[in-house]
């Protein structure tokens, strides 16, 4: 019975035993689940973060222009490198000694070599980065930590990578269009998911839930990667040769608005922006152009009425004005020609301080052009209700407004184009890592600034300025150019500085249906302060080796199309002195003969874009007349008893109306 | 008897099955690790495949070549007036064309 009943109790004892453990196990199993869990995670479980590497940033070729790679930093534990223990003494030394070694090759200074064999340190991080393949035989010692960073490639040009700005260590924009496409170049983070091993050893598991880093999206710019090679050049070349403090050349396709090329060139090291986008100046005499395409437009002038211009000076207002290229008289043609002040100041009175202001601000002048670049300047075109008595003459010769290169070769590209003024693009593509394309440039029309015969009656006064005028050093042996020069003097804090200018010129090509506008712009440079003899060879130097290269995105097929100077100094075959030709004598004596190709180019009727009117009902006037402003029309303010906000637009808001047409706004009472 | 070889069996068979279990996650962190470096390593050689291109890329830039091109073997950009661009001839009408 005492037998029976201890059995029974060791049996009972075992029976509550694995009940206990039942219980708890169904306690633990299905009771506290999640919260076992979460504890085995965090000792078993470590998330190891995968940053995105930025997107690429390609050439209008998809050339690669700056990419992202991966690249370690090292982090050494002297102490660790040392060893613990009694096999340390022996084998410390001799590690330290093959650690000093390793790092020598990588090119580590020796101040940091000495640092990582210090056992009296717990840490140094070296500076720099280095590639992986580099640093695996220090990698592989113990007490050498690698973390893996990724490095921003910037581009060789200058230029570039003043537009294209950088992105700091932590892999974050500062400036240029890495900060402006940040959220289109920004990749999305993900994670990694290591187990850690019983002695702290972390690995990846394939079996774990990881996400993948997504990198950031591909764009395109607009720039050709060979015409910046060749601008950079030419401006490094003219900069130094000329003396000039700095200088920019911007190269853009009139037909599409799209920018080719961006140089500059600082002597001020502290200068690392875009200058032809951040830096406004007085574009002087090659704003001429514009007066006279206003002048013929309103039919206030023709190109064969002269004007006196007394010799090359002249007063106005107390103020004397004149003339590089003294004359009696020359027509509105001969003072684009030789950019006569006097001439230009005459004609430019014929318009009201309104239309003049107008005309300037319709060519984009004194507003930003909309290219996606933080620190865009608008430039300066002060209103008439600021002029002072000079203003209006000091307009007509290219003073008292600042414009960025850029807006002055998109104005230049209305006259190329046949009058529209386009926005001015950088990026041509923006395309996920799959290849679908998100964004695509289109041509945009700003407005019409004039009509297609005035930019044809234009291009060919500007031709004239290459042509034995004040541009003639930016002549080209084969194709016609069109151009105008600017000489301007600078200022120094609001004041004009004696002796100080700058040269610019700018350039259509070919003058015949234009495939370029370049603007090159020397800042007082010391060789020849005038445009026509410091900034026109560079011009020429660029578009020769443009028509050299084989894929400086220039139309060949055009090109061979347009007609093209033959120089002669024999006798010519009858074939080409019957054709339909111009003959001129040049300063040089020779026959530049000039016979005419079929052209298959013939210009297209002007198709004006019609848009939608922009709702502003609500909005203060000025902002009103800033929206319709900007999206391409002409306003005018209705007279009435209204002065509050804008109330209502005739066409009404959401109508179409073409591009450049005028809208009524009236205010509310 | 009987009862005890059923429990010797079920004992060898928990330790076959845990020793099965202990060394498939013995082999897989193994291969973990191997895959770890393998990946690592693709990294690397990812980077250096990058900073080549890179190289090749500043290598074979237009201001490089020019620069060489000029220095060392005397050439130059030509001027305007020695590139010739042909007009392309028009495309020959096919036989088989229609009209």
């Amino acid at each position: 019975m005492i037998r029976t009943s201890r059995v029974g109790l060791v049996h009972a004892a075992f029976l509550l035993f694995a009940l206990v453990l039942l219980g708890r196990a169904a306690q633990v199993q299905l009771f506290q689940t999640a919260q076992w869990r979460t504890k085995a995670k965090k000792q078993q479980l470590a998330a190891s973060p995968l940053p995105a590497p930025r997107g690429m940033i390609l050439d209008e070729s998809g050339a690669m222009l700056v990419e992202s790679r991966q690249l370690v930093r090292l982090n050494i534990a002297p102490r660790e490198i040392f060893g613990e223990g009694k096999k340390a003494a022996a084998t410390g030394p001799r590690n330290l000694t093959a650690l000093a070694n390793a790092l020598a090759r990588l090119g580590v200074s020796k101040e940091f070599v000495a640092r990582s064999t210090d056992t009296s340190r717990t840490w140094v991080t070296i500076p720099g980065r280095f590639l992986m393949g580099d640093v695996a035989a220090a990698v592989a010692m113990h007490g050498v930590h690698s973390v893996p960073v990724l490095e921003r490639v910037p581009p060789a040009n200058d230029g570039l990578r003043r537009l294209i700005g950088r992105a700091d260590d932590a892999g974050e924009p500062v400036d240029g269009l890495e900060k402006a496409l940040d959220g289109v170049l920004r990749g999305q983070s993900g994670h990694t998911a290591l187990l850690r091993d019983a002695k702290g050893a972390s690995f990846d598991s394939p079996s774990l839930s990881a996400s993948d880093a997504r990198p950031g999206e591909t764009v395109l710019l607009t720039v050709n990667q060979t015409l910046q090679d060749i601008a950079e050049k030419a401006l490094g070349d003219a900069v130094k040769h000329s003396g000039a403090t700095g200088g920019d050349i911007v190269m853009l396709d009139p037909n599409s608005g799209e920018i080719r090329a961006m140089a500059s060139r600082r002597a001020d090291p502290l200068s690392t922006s875009a200058t032809a986008l951040t830096e406004p100046y007085e574009p002087g005499s090659t704003i001429k152009p514009f007066v006279a395409a206003r002048l013929l437009d309103l039919h206030r002038a023709r190109t064969d009425e002269v004007m006196n211009t007394y010799n090359g000076k002249w007063e106005l207002n107390g103020r004397k004005i004149e003339d590089d290229h003294p004359a009696p008289s020359f027509s509105l043609a001969d003072v684009i020609k030789y950019s006569s002040n006097i001439g230009i100041v005459q004609f430019a009175m014929r318009f009201s301080p309104r239309e003049q202001y107008e005309l300037l601000r319709d060519v984009g002048f004194g507003s930003p052009s909309g290219l996606p670049y933080p620190a865009e300047e608008s430039g300066r075109l002060p209103t008439p209700q600021r002029w002072d008595k000079q203003t209006p003459a000091s307009l007509a010769m290219g003073y008292a407004l600042n414009v960025t290169p850029l807006q002055l070769a998109a104005a230049y590209g209305a006259i190329a184009n046949g009058g529209e003024l386009l926005q001015p693009a950088i990026v041509k593509e923006i395309r996920a890592t799959n290849g679908t394309v998100l964004f695509r440039h289109k041509r945009r029309v700003v407005r019409r600034v004039m009509t297609e015969e005035t930019a044809r009656v234009v291009r060919g006064l500007m031709r004239g300025v290459v042509e034995g005028g004040t541009g003639d050093s930016a002549r080209l042996a084969t194709f016609d150019i069109a151009g105008k020069t600017g000489t301007v003097k600078r200022t120094e804090h609001g004041k004009y500085v004696a002796g100080k200018y700058t040269a610019s010129f700018v350039g259509l090509f070919p003058a015949d249906a234009p495939q370029l506008v370049i603007l090159v712009k020397l800042d007082n440079p010391s060789s020849s302060i005038y445009g026509g003899k410091a900034a026109a060879p560079v011009s020429k130097t660029v578009l020769e080796a443009a028509i050299a290269a084989r894929d400086a995105s220039l139309d060949r097929r055009n090109l061979a199309a347009v007609p093209q100077r033959v120089e002669a100094t024999a006798s010519l075959p009858d074939s080409v002195v019957q054709a339909d030709s111009i003959v001129r004598v040049t300063e040089s004596g020779s026959v530049p003969f000039v016979y005419r190709l079929d052209s298959p180019n013939k210009l297209l009727p002007a198709t004006v874009a019609a848009r939608a009117v922009p709702d502003v009902r609500g909005f203060a006037v000025r902002r009103a007349v800033y929206a319709l402003h900007r999206a391409g029309f002409r306003v005018a303010i209705s007279s009435g008893d209204g002065v509050g906000p804008a109330n209502a637009t005739s066409p009404v808001a959401g109508a179409l109306a073409p591009s450049g047409s005028t809208v009524h706004l009236l205010r509310a009472p | 008897m009987r009862g005890r070889s059923v429990v010797a069996l079920v004992l060898v068979g928990f330790v076959l099955v845990a020793t099965g279990v202990i060394w498939r996650r013995s082999y897989g962190s193994v291969r973990a690790r191997e895959q770890q470096r393998l990946e690592q390593q693709r990294g690397a050689l990812e980077a250096e495949r990058a900073k080549l291109e890179g190289d090749i890329r500043d290598a074979s830039s237009r201001g490089n070549l020019a620069k060489m091109a000029e220095e060392k073997l005397n050439m130059h950009i030509p001027s305007d007036s020695l590139v010739i661009y042909l007009k392309r001839a028009p495309k020959a009408k096919s036989p088989r064309d229609p009209h």
